[in-house]
């Protein structure tokens, strides 16, 4: 029978430890009423029948798991908000690293824009790393204390107070809120940033675009604080309405319209600075740059006559 | 339908007529074998690895009373309807009842189709 203690003290390995006495009390006497009904209809057991009875039972680990479930990391009650507030909080770590990136970028004089995404990249991944632990832990601890959440929404609600049900298109998926949002900070710090630094600490920067783009790109501004409000405001209710398709188009078409005429400036970039003239000649970067201005404004574009079409839809539905 | 689908609908299916069948089973008091050979007898055939997790936990849960005695040379844990598991009981019989009844109504002539294709099976090569 050193098998069988052998089998129960496996089981009992995976246990929680208040549990491992009487499970494997309990297991032992209903392996050793098998072993004996068996044994009375095949004489003596050998050790190879025995084996052959533990392993009808199943692994150690089955069985104490059978025994006792392993209960998840989270409870399936707060997995939704689990994944609302991982997305959320990541969201907003993104915009302020994507802040701290740009300014640490134009404070410097030796990182390119490989170095900014790397950097970008690298200080993301550090913070995310922590909230993702944080956030894990804290709801681990929550599920833990209180399986069911004490204020739970699915039970004071009303039919009546659900949005109406609309086009599949009409969620708006928290990713493109916080894309955007890190967008709009960035061309802000991009700006912005260089207004408020010593003539010391210019002469050391990478100024990449003309001075020309930059007044142009300031006269953005408004339109991308309306951006900002846009996006804020889609984060309170996260479904594409007439209103805010409306503020969309309008930002969208200020961008496009800015994207263009950006587009048409001569020179666009910064001639002395740009250090990539060691690679391309200064024509095809100039080139290169009005193809990407191009194609931001055929993006915003396209984005513009999307949301009519939407506007449309919704118009004919009402 | 692959087997493993099969297997898995079918799990689901036996899952809470198990508990039914244990805590009818468990009038009388019985341990872990003694059970599953009363179950198998009746035609209910249980693996090891469901029976004995289901009986502790029905036992946790106050539907079942539990005592160690000795029997045979060995130890042995007995577990019997407690009154909480008594009380239950009989409404859940009903509800059985009335869920058979209805489903019986609602399979109807899928159950006859599934008869007679059984005894067409199984009826011997040669005899008309």
């Amino acid at each position: 029978m050193e098998l069988v203690k052998r089998y129960i003290a496996a089981v009992q390995r995976e246990l929680p430890e208040q549990k491992r006495e009487e499970i494997g009390r309990e297991l032992n006497a209903n392996i050793m009423d098998q072993l004996d009904a068996l044994s009375e209809q095949q004489g003596e057991l050998t050790a190879s029948a025995v084996s052959a009875v533990l392993k009808q039972l199943g692994h150690p680990r089955t069985v104490a798991q059978q025994f006792v479930p392993p209960l998840p990391i989270i409870s399936s009650a707060y997995m939704s908000l689990y994944i609302n507030t991982l997305f959320m909080v990541l969201g907003v770590l993104f915009v302020l690293q994507v802040i701290g990136s740009s300014m640490a970028w134009l404070g410097s004089a030796n990182m390119g824009l490989l170095g900014y995404l790397f950097n970008l990249a690298r200080g993301f991944m550090e913070d995310a790393y922590f909230a993702f632990t944080a956030i894990t832990i804290g709801f681990w601890l929550m599920s833990r204390k209180q399986p069911e959440p004490k204020s739970c929404s699915t039970k004071n609600w009303l039919p009546e107070q659900l949005p109406a049900a609309g086009q599949t298109w009409q969620h708006i998926k928290l990713q493109d809120i916080f894309t955007d949002l890190a967008t709009y900070i960035f061309l802000l710090v991009v700006i912005w940033y260089p207004q408020f630094m010593s003539t010391e600490q210019l002469a050391n920067i990478n100024m990449l675009l003309s001075d020309q783009v930059m007044l142009i790109l300031q006269w953005a501004t408004p339109v991308i604080a309306l951006g900002i409000g846009c996006s804020l405001w889609q984060l309170r209710t996260r479904l594409w309405n007439k209103n805010r398709l409306i503020m969309n188009v309008v930002v969208n078409f200020h961008f496009a319209g800015f994207a263009v005429l950006i587009a048409t400036i001569t020179p666009l970039l910064q001639v002395p600075v740009v250090s990539l003239q060691k690679v391309f000649t200064l024509l095809q970067l100039e080139r290169t740059a009005v193809i990407v201005f191009v194609v931001i404004a055929l993006i915003t574009a396209w984005e513009v006559v999307r949301d009519i079409w939407r506007l449309r839809i919704l118009g004919s539905t009402h | 339908m692959t087997t493993a689908q099969l297997d898995k609908m079918r799990l689901e299916l036996r899952r809470g007529v198990l508990v039914l069948a244990v805590l009818g089973s468990l009038k009388q008091p019985h341990y872990g074998y003694s059970l599953r050979q009363q179950l198998q007898q009746g035609g209910i055939d249980i693996d090891e690895g469901t029976l004995y997790p289901l009986i502790r936990r029905l036992a946790d849960q106050g539907l079942l009373d539990s005592e160690w005695q000795q029997g045979e040379g060995r130890e042995r844990r007995y577990y019997q309807l407690s009154t909480l598991g008594t009380e239950l009981l009989t409404p859940l019989i009903n509800e059985w009842q009335q869920l058979n009844g209805a489903l019986t109504h609602v399979l109807g002539d899928l159950v006859d189709a599934t008869k007679n294709v059984t005894s067409a099976t199984n009826k011997p090569k040669g005899n008309p």
